[in-house]
C-alpha cells in the first residue's frame, strides 16, 4: 500500500508542482522536497516488495523440493523401475522453478492490480473523457503481453532443443573421433553439424519474429495513449478545461501503467505453465508407497537367518512372471550359490528378500515370519544386499563403507574393508579412508568399487548376506585374494551368492540352478557339473561373457 | 532479470587480452558488417520516439497551449503519430536484423570451431575432455549469443539515447540539466557496485544449484542402495543441508538486487524533484519555459535507463570475451597430424615397415614404445600380443597414423606415412575399433561414413561380402533402420558387423584391428567372427589379440612387452622357444571356459 502511495504520489506531486508553482511562477522547492520524500518512500517499498516476494517464493520452492525428495525416497522400487532418474530430476528442478517463477509474481501482480485500480480512479476523477482516451490502448498491452508470453515460450524452447541436437552431434563426434578420423569422415560430420547449425538459426529467427511481432507493438501502445493525451488533452487545456500540470500528470500515469500491465499479462502465461508443472509434481506426490510397514509389525525374539521362498510368483509390471512357484529353503548359517542364465530371475530373488517388491503369490519368510508382517527397516537391517552395479556416493571412503551405520568407528570400518579385500588399495589412495569418491571424486576401478560395496554390506553385520554378482568386475587374478576373506564373511552367516565364476560358486555349501522361474536342480558344484547338462551350458555361456585379464590400462589412455 | 552472465575470477581477462580478443572477433564478424550496419540504422529509428516525444510535447505546450494557438499543437500531434509509426517499423526490423547478423556470426563460428576440432590429432582429444569440447561448442557460444543478440543492441541504443538525450537536454536548458545530472554519479556507482556484488552472488547461486542437483541426482539414482540400507532419514537430512544452502544463496542474491533497485528508483525521483524545484526557480526568473521544464522532467527518465544498462553491459562483455578467449585457444591449436603441402598419394599395395620407432604420448616423458622394428608383407596377418600397457594398442595406432612416432618412421610401400595425403592414407589403412561405434542415424548413414558417395548397391555389396546382409535386410526398415544414439537399437554384435562393413566399403590394403576383450552373445559371436575372417582375406592385417584362437590363425605373432618387441615368429616357433609367448598361451588356455 505504501509502495503504491509512493508510486502514485510522484506524478501527482509533479503535476501539482507545475500547476501551483511553476505555471504561476512561484518557488517550487517545497514541492521538490515533497517529491523527493515520495521518492524515499517508493525506493524503500519497491525494494521491500521485491525482497519479500522473492524470498517467499524461494522458500516455497525450497520446502516443496524437500517434500518431493522425501516422498521419492519413500516410494517403492517398482515405481523407480518405471520412472527415469532424469524425469524425477526435472520434477524437482525445472518444474519447481516454473512454480517459483509464478509464486514470485503473485504478490507483485496483486500490488500491480491495486496500483492500476488507483491510477484509473484518479485519472477518471481528473478528467473522465481524457482518461478513457488515454487508457483505451492500455488493455491491449496486457493482452499482447499475454499472447507474447504464450508464443515466445515454445519458440525459445525450440531454440534450446535445436541447441541440444547440435550438442549431441558434437558429443558424438568427439566420443567417436577414432572412427571419424579412421575413415576420414570429418566432412560427413561437418555436414551434419552444418544442418544442426542451420536449424538453430532458423529456430532463433523464429523466436526473433515472435519478438518483432509483439514487442514493438507493446511499445507502440503507450505512445498511442500519450498521443491521445497530447491531442485531446492539449485542446482541452486550450479550452481551459484542464491544466498543464494535469496534462503532465496524465503523461506520467500512462507510462506508469505500462509495466504493471505487461507483467500481469506475463503472469497469466506463467500461471498456465506453473499449473502444468504443479500437476506433474502432484503426480509424484500422489503416488502412494506400496511397500509399507504393517499396522502391527511382528517382533521375533532373535534372528538366526532362516530364509524360505514358498511358492513365490513374481513378475515385473504386467510382464510374464519371472518366478513361478519358486520354493527354496536355506538353513541358518549356510551358504547357497544361485546359478542361472541371464533373465532367469536370480537378481529378483535378492530383491524380494530385501522387500523391494512383494510376491504376487506365495511368501518370502525370514525365520518363519512373512516379510510383509515385519517392519520394513527391520527386514532391511537384517538382510544385507551387495548389488551387481555398485553405486558409491560422493563422500569419503569411510563414509561410503559406514553407509548402513553412520556411527561405526574407524576400527569397524577398517575391519570391514579388510574382510572385503579393500584395505590394501584404500591405504594406497591419496587420502586413505578420507579420499572422496563418486562422480566428482576419485574414480575407482569396477573391481575396487565392488569391494567397497562388500565392505559397506559387512558394516551393517547382517544376519543374511546376499552377494548379487558382486565380484563380477573384480579381476580374476585378484578374486582369489578376496575369496579367503569371503570365506570368513560367510562363516556362520546365511549367505546367498549369485555368481557365475566356478571358483566363487564352489565356495558355497550348496548350488541351486534356477531355470524357468523355479529351482531346476540343487546340489554341490561338482554334482551338478557331473549330472546336469543345463548347468554346464549356463556356466559356459557365462564364462564366454566374462572378461579375461585385461583391465583398462595406461596404454589405452583415452580409449573410447 | 539481472546478472545472468557471471564470470568467475579465473576466467576474467585483463584489459589488453580483452581488447585483442574483441579485435579478432570483429575480424571474424566482417561478413556480417552490412547486416550490422542495417541493424544500427533500425536501432536509431526505434530509439527516436523516446527522444522526440518529449520534444514534441514541449513544442505543443509552449508554442501551442501557452500561446493559445491550436496550430502548433496539431503539428506536434501529427508529428508524434509519424514518429511513433516510424519507431514501430524500425523496432520490428531491428529484432529480425540483429538476429540475422548475430546468428550468422555464431553459425560461422560454430562451423569453424567444429572443423578445427575435427582436424586435431588424437593427442588433443586425450588432453581435452569431451565435456569441455562440447561446452565450447554450446555453452560458450550461447554466452556470446547473449552479447551478440542483446548486448550490442542494448549498447548501441543506450549510447544513442544517452548522447541524444544529453545534447537535447543541454540545448534546452543547461542549468536544469546539469543540476539534475548531479544524481548520475550515484546511479553509476550503485550500478557498478551492484554488478560486482551480483556477480559474486550469482556465482554462489550457480555453485549451490550444482551441488543441489548432484545431491538430488545421487539420491534418486541411488534410491535402491539407500532403501536397502535404511538410510532414508540420513540422506534426507544431508539433502536438506544443501537445499537450505541454496535457499540462503538465493536470498542473498535477492538482497543484493533489492538494494540496488530501491536506490535507483529513489535517485530517479530525486532527479525529478531537483528538476521541478530548479525549474520553478528558473521559470520565475524567466530563464526557461514551462514546456522546457516538462520536457526535461520527461527526458530525465530516458537518461537513467541507458546509464543503468550501460553499467550492466560490463558483465555481458566480460563473460563473452572469456568465452571468446577459450575458443580462440582451440582455434590457435595447430593439429599435430596434418597433411604436408607436398604430400603424395600412397600406392595401392606394399609392405608395411615399422622402422626403429620410439614413441611417448604427448605431455608425458615415459616412452611407450622403444625402438620397434617390424616388417609386414602384403597380405600377412600379424597378431600383437602382450600384457596390458605393453604398448601393442599404441603400435597399432601408429600404423594407422593416429599418432606420429617420436623417432623412426612408419612406411607403407616405402612411403613415410607423414608424407602421404591423409585421404589416401585413410583409404589404405583402416582401423576397426574394439567395439562398433555407431552414430545417430540409419544403418546406411553409418556405413556411408566411410564413403559418403557410396550407392545403396555398394552398401549392400559390402555387407554381402561379409555374409552379413541377411541379418540387416531382415529388419522391417532394412538398411534404413534408425540405430539411435550410439546404435542402442542394435545388439553389440550387430554394431560390430556394421563397423566391419564400414571397413569393407573402403576396401583398404591394411586392416588394423583391436580385438574386443569381452565376448558377444554366442549367436552373433560366430557371425562376427566369420565376417572378420572374410574382411581379412587378402589384406595385410595387424590385430591386437586377446584370444588364443585369434593368435593361432595369424601368420606371425609379435610379443610386445614394456614397449619393446620381445618375440617375433609363428605360433609354433614361439611355443618351441618357450619364452613369454609360451607362458602367455599357457595362461590363456587355462582361463578358457569349460
Amino acid at each position: 500500500m505504501l509502495w503504491m502511495a509512493g508510486k502514485v504520489a510522484v506524478p501527482q506531486l509533479t503535476g501539482l508542482a507545475i500547476d501551483r508553482a511553476i505555471e504561476v511562477e512561484r518557488s517550487a522547492w517545497g514541492w521538490a522536497v515533497l517529491i523527493a520524500a515520495a521518492g524515499v518512500v517508493t525506493g524503500t517499498f519497491t525494494a521491500l516488495r521485491r525482497y519479500v516476494s522473492f524470498r517467499e517464493s524461494r522458500l516455497t520452492e525450497t520446502r516443496l523440493r524437500e517434500r518431493l525428495l522425501q516422498h521419492i525416497l519413500g516410494l517403492h522400487i517398482g515405481y523407480h523401475d518405471r520412472s527415469q532418474t532424469g524425469q524425477l530430476m526435472s520434477r524437482a528442478s525445472s518444474d519447481l522453478n516454473q512454480v517459483q517463477m509464478f509464486v514470485v509474481m503473485i504478490p507483485l501482480t496483486l500490488s500491480n492490480l491495486a496500483l492500476i485500480g488507483v491510477v484509473v480512479v484518479m485519472l477518471f476523477r481528473t478528467d473522465p473523457v481524457l482518461a478513457v482516451c488515454a487508457l483505451a490502448p492500455l488493455p491491449f498491452v496486457n493482452l499482447t503481453a499475454r499472447r507474447f508470453s504464450g508464443a515466445i515460450h515454445p519458440a525459445v524452447r525450440r531454440v534450446q532443443q535445436e541447441q541440444a541436437q547440435l550438442a549431441s552431434v558434437v558429443e558424438e563426434t568427439v566420443a567417436g573421433i577414432r572412427v571419424v578420423k579412421g575413415f576420414g569422415a570429418e566432412r560427413v560430420q561437418s555436414t551434419k553439424l552444418e544442418r544442426e547449425a542451420d536449424d538453430i538459426n532458423l529456430a532463433s529467427l523464429g523466436a526473433a519474429r515472435v519478438r518483432a511481432t509483439y514487442l514493438p507493438f507493446m511499445e507502440l501502445l503507450p505512445s498511442i495513449g500519450l498521443i491521445a493525451v497530447l491531442g485531446i488533452g492539449g485542446h482541452r487545456v486550450l479550452n481551459g478545461e484542464l491544466t498543464i500540470g494535469e496534462l503532465v500528470e496524465f503523461n506520467f500515469f500512462v507510462q506508469l501503467l505500462v509495466w504493471p500491465l505487461r507483467t500481469i499479462g506475463m503472469t497469466v502465461a506463467f500461471g498456465q505453465r506453473a499449473a502444468t508443472a504443479l500437476q506433474r509434481i502432484d503426480e509424484v506426490l500422489d503416488t502412494v508407497p506400496e511397500i509399507v510397514d504393517p499396522p502391527t509389525p511382528a517382533r521375533p525374539s532373535e534372528r538366526v537367518g532362516a530364509v524360505s521362498f514358498d511358492g513365490v510368483r513374481f513378475g515385473y509390471d504386467r510382464g510374464a512372471p519371472v518366478l513361478e512357484g519358486f520354493d527354496l529353503d536355506i538353513a541358518p548359517g549356510t551358504s547357497v550359490a544361485i546359478v542361472g542364465a541371464t533373465g532367469s530371475g536370480k537378481s529378483t530373488l535378492a530383491r524380494l528378500l530385501v522387500r523391494f517388491y512383494d510376491p504376487q503369490a506365495g511368501a518370502v519368510r525370514l525365520d518363519g515370519v512373512d516379510l510383509r508382517d515385519l517392519a520394513v527397516h527391520d527386514v532391511r537391517r537384517s538382510v544385507g544386499l551387495v548389488f551387481e552395479d555398485t553405486l558409491l556416493f560422493h563422500d569419503t571412503v569411510a563414509a561410503n563403507i559406514a553407509f548402513a551405520n553412520p556411527d561405526a568407528d574407524a576400527a569397524t570400518i577398517r575391519r570391514a574393508a579388510e574382510l572385503a579385500g579393500a584395505a590394501d588399495f584404500v591405504d594406497d589412495l591419496p587420502q586413505g579412508y578420507d579420499t572422496i569418491l563418486g562422480e566428482r571424486g576419485f574414480s575407482l576401478s569396477g573391481g575396487q568399487r565392488q569391494r567397497i560395496a562388500i565392505a559397506r554390506a559387512l558394516v551393517s553385520d547382517p544376519v543374511v548376506l546376499i552377494l548379487d554378482d558382486a565380484t563380477s568386475a573384480v579381476d580374476p587374478s585378484k578374486e582369489h585374494e578376496i575369496r579367503a576373506a569371503m570365506r570368513t564373511v560367510m562363516d556362520g552367516r546365511t549367505t546367498i551368492v549369485i555368481a557365475h565364476r566356478p571358483g566363487t560358486i564352489a565356495m558355497a555349501d550348496r548350488v541351486v540352478l534356477v531355470d524357468g522361474g523355479r529351482v531346476a536342480a540343487s546340489g554341490t558344484h561338482d554334482e551338478l557339473l557331473a549330472t546336469e547338462p543345463r548347468y554346464r551350458q549356463v556356466l559356459a555361456a557365462a564364462a564366454l561373457g566374462s572378461d579375461q585379464d585385461t583391465p583398462a590400462g595406461a596404454a589405452r589412455a583415452g580409449d573410447g | 532479470m539481472w546478472a545472468t552472465n557471471a564470470v568467475s575470477e579465473e576466467d576474467r581477462l585483463d584489459r589488453e587480452e580483452a581488447r585483442q580478443v574483441l579485435r579478432r572477433a570483429a575480424a571474424l564478424a566482417r561478413p556480417q558488417r552490412r547486416l550490422a550496419l542495417a541493424t544500427l540504422g533500425f536501432v536509431a529509428l526505434s530509439t527516436s520516439t523516446t527522444l522526440v516525444g518529449p520534444l514534441l510535447l514541449r513544442y505543443g505546450i509552449d508554442d501551442g497551449i501557452r500561446a493559445d494557438d491550436a496550430g502548433p499543437l496539431n503539428v506536434a500531434i501529427v508529428a508524434f503519430v509519424a514518429v511513433a509509426v516510424v519507431a514501430y517499423v524500425g523496432s520490428r526490423q531491428q529484432y529480425v536484423f540483429v538476429n540475422r547478423a548475430g546468428e550468422g556470426f555464431l553459425r560461422a563460428l560454430r562451423l569453424r570451431l567444429f572443423d578445427h576440432i575435427q582436424r586435431q590429432s588424437l593427442g588433443f582429444f586425450d588432453r581435452n575432455k569431451a565435456g569441455v569440447l562440447v561446452s565450447r561448442m554450446t555453452a560458450d557460444i550461447e554466452s556470446m549469443s547473449e552479447l551478440v543478440q542483446w548486448g550490442l543492441l542494448q549498447f548501441v541504443s543506450a549510447t544513442l539515447l544517452l548522447t541524444f538525450a544529453l545534447v537535447v537536454l543541454l540545448l534546452m536548458s543547461w542549468q536544469l540539466t546539469l543540476l539534475a545530472l548531479l544524481v548520475v554519479p550515484f546511479i553509476v556507482l550503485a550500478s557498478i557496485k551492484f554488478q560486482r556484488n551480483s556477480n559474486e552472488a550469482y556465482l554462489a547461486v550457480r555453485e549451490r544449484v550444482g551441488e543441489n542437483l548432484s545431491s538430488l541426482q545421487e539420491n534418486i539414482a541411488g534410491v535402491r542402495v539407500i532403501q536397502a540400507y535404511v538410510r532414508e532419514p540420513e540422506q534426507f537430512r544431508r539433502f536438506r543441508r544443501t537445499n537450505r544452502a541454496l535457499y540462503d544463496a538465493h536470498v542473498h542474491s535477492v538482497r543484493v538486487a533489492t538494494w540496488y533497485f530501491g536506490v535507483v528508483e529513489f535517485f530517479g525521483v530525486l532527479a525529478t524533484a531537483i528538476a521541478i524545484g530548479m525549474g520553478g526557480w528558473l521559470v520565475q526568473n524567466g530563464q526557461v519555459s514551462v514546456g522546457t521544464v516538462v520536457a526535461v522532467v520527461l527526458l530525465l527518465s530516458s537518461l537513467f535507463e541507458p546509464v543503468q544498462q550501460l553499467s550492466q553491459m560490463y558483465n555481458t562483455l566480460q563473460s563473452a570475451t572469456a568465452s571468446l578467449a577459450k575458443m580462440f585457444e582451440i582455434l590457435d591449436t595447430v593439429p599435430e597430424i596434418d597433411e604436408r603441402s607436398d604430400a603424395v598419394a600412397l600406392p595401392r599395395t606394399g609392405t608395411l615397415d615399422v622402422d626403429h620407432v620410439t614413441f611417448s604420448y604427448p605431455g608425458t616423458t615415459v616412452p611407450v614404445l622403444h625402438d620397434v622394428l617390424l616388417t609386414v608383407a602384403p597380405g600377412e596377418r600379424l597378431a600383437l600380443v602382450g600384457p596390458t600397457g605393453a604398448g601393442k594398442s599404441t603400435l597399432a595406432k601408429l600404423i594407422a597414423r593416429l599418432y606420429d612416432p617420436g623417432r623412426g618412421a612408419v612406411r607403407f610401400a616405402g612411403t613415410d606415412l607423414r608424407s602421404a595425403t591423409l585421404a589416401s592414407l585413410r583409404e589404405r589403412v583402416v582401423v576397426v575399433p574394439q567395439e562398433g561405434f555407431l552414430f545417430d542415424g540409419t544403418i546406411a548413414d553409418n556405413l556411408r561414413l566411410a564413403r559418403p558417395e557410396a550407392t545403396d548397391d555398394e552398401l549392400r555389396q559390402a555387407l554381402r561380402a561379409l555374409d552379413a546382409l541377411d541379418r540387416f535386410e531382415a529388419f522391417p526398415d532394412g538398411l534404413a533402420t534408425e540405430v539411435r544414439e550410439r546404435g542402442s537399437r542394435l545388439s553389440a554384435g550387430e554394431r560390430q558387423l556394421v563397423s566391419l562393413a564400414r571397413a569393407a566399403l573402403v576396401d583398404p590394403a591394411v586392416l588394423v584391428l583391436d580385438e574386443a576383450t569381452s565376448s558377444l552373445d554366442p549367436g552373433t559371436e560366430a557371425l562376427v567372427e566369420h565376417a572378420l575372417d572374410r574382411l581379412m582375406e587378402g589384406r595385410t592385417t595387424i590385430v591386437v589379440a586377446h584370444r588364443l584362437s585369434t593368435v593361432q590363425r595369424a601368420d606371425r605373432v609379435a610379443v610386445v612387452d614394456h614397449g619393446r618387441l620381445a618375440e617375433l615368429g609363428t605360433h609354433d616357433e614361439l611355443m618351441a622357444l618357450g619364452g613369454r609367448y609360451a607362458a602367455l598361451a599357457e595362461a590363456w588356455a587355462r582361463s578358457q571356459p569349460v
